[in-house]
């Protein structure tokens, strides 16, 4: 039982229980959130159980080159509180955001993982996404120091008919190489 | 560096506009504003119209919070050059960064007229509709502003010119906002509404919205039924489905007989039809392979509930409550919501079914039989969660509390098995037993008085947090109860590991400004403040650029939105109060008696006649529920206690707010123009300040008597929620009465003063962090006292001197000192007087609490714990020590520092 709504800056006021004090989530400032809220206010989705907790999040955008076949939903944040794991609400919101990437006519969805978190790694695997390549010290520690690899994996949309955008990169690639 | 390359290039090109600029930007980075504003005004002055010059000089505007100079750089721009595209639309942006809506509206339409792209038609509609939105008098917004909007689309829509997404949705929020909802639905349901793709569900969200509103019953019913049949697990649905079912009950709605009943498809209308639907929900989840969902067997459990409100005896066709729940249990028990899930609806069990929902868990025979696998787990933590809500373990005694916390502590122990493999950024799977063992501890002690409770509860949390570094409910309990205790060095750390972001200031920014100062740790609370305002301040800017970018890419639903958020923030109750607490915190421990205070409140900004608090529009944005709680429905939080705290706060914030504006205007009535030339205007001047200083005395004195009687209404607020405000322990310690007054310090302040802070008594540690309290309301009416006194002086020491000249001529030796002086003189001695007292007092506690050995309690006899548990109450106890140490050597310091002043003082 979970009201899935578009995500308002009221709620931004009630985002402790899933935000706050995840510190291996990075967290954002609220110029990020408005900038996301402004651009693709479609693609911010927010979980609210019947209390009005909110249990978790979606944020993403779309982007890329329509000519070059890149043009492709992308998950920025995916987050659920503890104690509304297990539900299957992180693929409820996943599927969300690639139906609205279907509408907009996107070739695949792509999101970003640190290369250590098994877990999150596992469920986009069981969710169908695969890794593309590998980003070289993607992520970086708060004293800006690189701090470690992030897999780009991604999952072919029905524009994609022959899966082309899929086709894994072999070699490794520098944050700076991509788009 | 980048100011010597412009200066380089200026030797060159004398007229460089664009490097000027860049000098300017130069300067003002490096902390020259006056040289920067004026080197940029040079510029502006010339009206310049090279890109280059405008962009860098709207950077400098920006950067320097003058975003209204930008508008009068591309008014000049737009005039000279009044094609250009690209200056109309910079133009049309400066505006929105100032809310300028009648010139964006006209901006907006010079440019269309220029270039005639739908955008900057629709941005001139969007204009008129943040007129609408601002406008004071809604009678304009709805007879002007928002018709002429309306008109403006549908002159587009005749001339089929309607394009983008963004303009169908503009389109809707002005009928929305017109009342015009049956012309909304019309737009949504037809060919326009087509382009409403973006958003999932965007013409069904917006229809349910418009029915409503219309209270088109059958409409939302059907919908609500169609939407559900697709995802049974959508709960916004089920409430607007019974919704609308019982308006249509009550209004006895019947099926027309002809024809279809409604666009949107069947209409419900039974109570029979509404639980055969949802036992057909439940139904088709219990034969699914894969994991079933939980919204059906809830909208069972809430029909039920709503049966039962409207006295509908159909309750019985779903099921009994408490069945229905066991089986809730046997599905979801695994799950950490499932406690969030029941709780809501555990009313429905009579008290004697109460008991027999606790014993779903898996007892092994010892009593506590431990479970073999993280599922079992949280299943059996579950039911500890049950039974705390139910009220099951209020109802024990004190016995029966401690054998429930030895059992609650064995679960979690044993449970650290489980986790061993996680990550430190990982939460341990049973640290939930541990925070329930706390909160029985917390029950033990706000019921017994007995310390020793506290004590053991710091120690399992400490443990807690040692095997689950990142558990933020452990640190905020943790945090609440070294506050309480009136230790709030520890507080610091626990805070600052929370890495509390943006919002957060505002949320929970109270936990911490609420102590800080209150427990005589001055540094950290200024510190916080500022981490608090750093957020506030920075509000404004960013909102005003993303306010712009929905401008950009057509989101005009979300500019009202951005507008709101920042008057919820600009508005907020704990904005206010680290505000004014700021400014009181500088004014009593920063500033210098010798010099003058009206600098201080010169450089603060504070104006003795402006209020500029939002009284009757304060928002109160706090958290008050961030600390998890099981408890009852009658221990909780509810929301008078909420209004009540709203309430107090307010009172206490403008005795705040007062006190410092009282001492405002006694820094300007200190600036009191010379006597030479004292003519009849200066006089006036005078005379008007100093009823400035009448009207805020009596203001407060009124405010005062409020807080007398809120304080005797004594509130007390569930120990998770909110703390009290300062309010009642000023007004008892004579603080509040004696700062007002500002004549005398009052002695029984200090007599409160007595005793000791931590004491070691037959082996057991007794607190009193009240005293510190005490004391930090001592300190502050020193502070004001001398605030007062240092004025006094001002005024008395001109008569002085102009007196001894006189007796000099007079050469009259008898003529003795006018009572006043003397009186000055007898009042800064007995000051001097209480001060030293106070500080005597202060070293004395200082040197007892040093002396206290901790390391000679035997916790092991005192407290029955183990060799383990120990360790971590002695480290708390250490903690509470340290930090009342330090509290009172900041106190200590301030007062010798306000002794030194008090000498400055002779006339």
């Amino acid at each position: 039982m979970t009201t899935l709504r578009a995500f308002t800056c009221d709620d931004l006021f009630k985002f402790n229980n899933i935000q706050a004090f995840l510190n291996f989530l990075s967290q954002y400032g609220i110029p990020f959130y408005l900038q996301y809220l402004a651009h693709w206010p479609e693609y911010f989705i927010v979980a609210e159980a019947p209390g009005g907790e909110l249990m978790g999040y979606i944020m993403g955008k779309a982007e890329g080159s329509v000519a070059r076949e890149e043009w492709h939903g992308h998950v920025t944040a995916l987050s659920v509180a503890p104690e509304f794991r297990r539900l299957g609400l992180a693929a409820k919101l996943m599927e969300m955001l690639e139906e609205i990437s279907e509408r907009k006519g996107g070739f695949f969805v792509d999101l970003f993982v640190r290369v250590s978190n098994q877990v999150a790694v596992n469920m986009y695997k069981q969710l169908g996404y695969s890794v593309y390549r590998t980003v070289i010290e993607y992520y970086s520690a708060s004293n800006g120091e690189p701090d470690e690899d992030a897999y780009d994996m991604r999952k072919a949309l029905s524009r994609d008919t022959e899966r082309k955008s899929i086709i894994p990169i072999p070699h490794p690639v520098r944050p700076e190489d991509i788009e | 560096m980048a100011i010597q390359q412009a200066d380089k290039l200026l030797k060159k090109h004398k007229d460089l506009h664009c490097a000027k600029v860049l000098k300017a930007i130069g300067l003002q980075r490096t902390g020259k504003q006056d040289e920067a504003f004026s080197l940029a005004q040079e510029v502006a002055t010339l009206e310049p119209t090279d890109d280059n010059s405008l962009q860098a000089l709207t950077i400098l505007y920006r950067e320097m919070h003058h975003p209204e100079l930008v508008t009068k750089l591309y008014e000049a721009a737009v005039k000279k050059v009044p094609l250009s595209e690209e200056y109309h639309s910079h133009l049309f942006m400066a505006y929105a960064r100032v809310g300028e809506y009648k010139k964006m509206q006209q901006a907006g339409m010079a440019l269309y007229k220029i270039v005639p792209k739908n955008p900057y038609y629709f941005w001139s509609v969007m204009s008129l509709v943040m007129q609408a939105i601002s406008a004071q008098d809604e009678k304009l917004a709805q007879t002007m502003f928002l018709p002429l909007a309306e008109r403006m689309v549908e002159k587009m829509v005749k001339e089929e010119k309607i394009e983008a997404e963004a303009e169908v949705q503009l389109y809707f929020m002005i009928l929305e906002r017109l009342g015009k909802c049956v012309e909304a639905l019309d737009v949504v349901r037809g060919p326009l509404g087509e382009k409403l793709t973006s958003e999932l569900r965007s013409r069904e969200n917006k229809c349910m919205m418009m029915y409503q509103r219309l209270q088109l019953w059958p409409e939302c019913n059907a919908l609500s039924y169609k939407l559900l049949l697709k995802n049974p697990d959508d709960w916004q649905f089920y409430l607007s489905y019974f919704d609308s079912l019982f308006h249509l009950m009550d209004k006895s709605w019947s099926q027309p007989e002809e024809g279809e009943h409604c666009v949107e498809g069947p209409v419900q209308t039974t109570v029979a039809e509404a639980v055969k639907f949802v036992v057909d929900r439940m139904e088709e989840q219990d034969k699914k392979e894969s994991r079933p969902l939980r919204g059906p067997y809830l909208a069972c459990l809430e029909l039920i509930h709503r049966l039962r409100q409207r006295g509908c005896p159909d309750e019985k066709e779903l099921g009994d409550p408490l069945e229905l729940m066991v089986q809730f249990f046997g599905k979801f028990g695994d799950k950490p919501c499932c406690i969030t899930d029941l709780k809501i609806y555990l009313h429905l069990l009579p008290p004697e079914q109460r008991s027999q929902l606790v014993p779903l868990g898996e007892a092994g025979e010892d009593g506590f039989g431990f479970p073999g696998d993280t599922k079992a787990l949280q299943r059996h933590l579950c039911v500890c969660q049950l039974s705390r809500a139910l009220g099951l373990q209020h109802a024990l005694d004190t016995e029966g509390k401690l054998r429930l916390i030895t059992e609650l502590k064995a679960h979690y122990h044993h449970g650290l098995q489980f986790g061993k493999s996680c990550l430190k950024t990982e939460l341990q799977f049973s640290d939930m037993y541990c925070l329930m063992a706390a909160h029985v501890y917390v029950d033990l002690w706000t019921e017994t008085g007995d310390e020793n409770m506290l004590w053991q509860c710091l120690s399992v949390l400490e443990e807690g947090l040692s095997f689950s570094p990142s558990n933020a409910q452990f640190k905020l309990l943790l945090l609440l109860l070294f506050c309480r205790l009136g230790a709030f060095q520890p507080v610091v750390d626990l805070y600052s590991s929370l890495d509390a972001k943006h919002v957060q200031h505002d949320t929970i920014g109270y936990l911490l400004t609420r102590y800080a100062g209150s427990l005589g740790q001055f540094a950290a609370a200024s510190q916080s403040c500022n981490f608090s305002l750093r957020f506030f301040h920075s509000n404004q800017k960013d909102t005003s650029e993303y306010i712009i970018q929905a401008y950009k890419y057509g989101a005009f639903e979300k500019i009202p939105e951005f507008i709101a958020f920042r008057t919820r923030l600009n508005q907020s109750l704990h904005f206010a109060q680290v505000r004014t607490e700021r400014m009181l915190l500088d004014l009593y421990t920063e500033a210098d008696v010798t010099l003058s205070l009206e600098e201080s409140v010169k450089a603060m900004g504070v104006c003795p006649e402006e209020d500029d608090i939002p009284w009757d529009n304060m928002r109160d944005n706090r958290d008050l529920t961030v600390l998890v709680s099981w408890d009852p429905k009658d221990r909780e939080l509810t929301e008078e206690h909420r209004r009540l705290s709203l309430e107090e706060e307010s009172v206490w914030l403008k005795v705040r707010s007062l006190t410092l504006r009282l001492l405002a205007s006694l820094a300007l009535l200190g600036h009191a123009p010379s006597p030479r030339n004292s003519d009849k205007t200066n006089e006036n001047g005078i005379s008007a300040k100093s009823s400035t200083l009448q009207t805020l005395l009596s203001q407060l004195d009124q405010t005062l008597e409020t807080a007398v009687q809120i304080t005797e209404k004594q509130t007390q607020y569930p120990f998770l929620g909110p703390p009290s405000s300062r309010l009642a322990s000023a007004l008892s310690s004579g603080s509040c009465h004696c700062q007002a007054s500002g004549v005398a310090i009052s002695n029984h302040l200090q007599e409160q003063c007595k005793g000791e802070v931590l004491e070691m008594k037959d082996g057991r540690l007794t607190t009193r962090p009240s005293l510190l309290e005490t004391l930090v309301f001592f300190v502050e009416t020193v502070c004001v006292v001398l605030w007062v006194a240092s004025y006094s002086a001002s005024v008395l020491r001109p008569l002085k001197s102009s007196l001894q000249k006189k007796k000099k001529k007079k050469k009259d030796s008898s003529s003795a000192m006018p009572v006043v002086l003397c009186g000055f003189q007898e009042w800064t001695g007995s000051l001097q007087g209480v001060v030293t007292q106070a500080l005597d007092h202060v070293k004395g506690q200082e040197a007892s609490l040093t002396a206290l050995k901790l390391a000679a309690l035997t916790l092991e006899e005192g407290y029955s714990q183990t060799q383990e548990e120990c360790g971590f109450t002695r480290a708390a106890m250490d903690k509470v020590q340290s930090s009342y140490l330090g509290s009172l050597q900041e106190l200590g310091d301030l007062l010798r520092k306000r002794a030194d002043s008090l000498k400055s003082l002779k006339i």
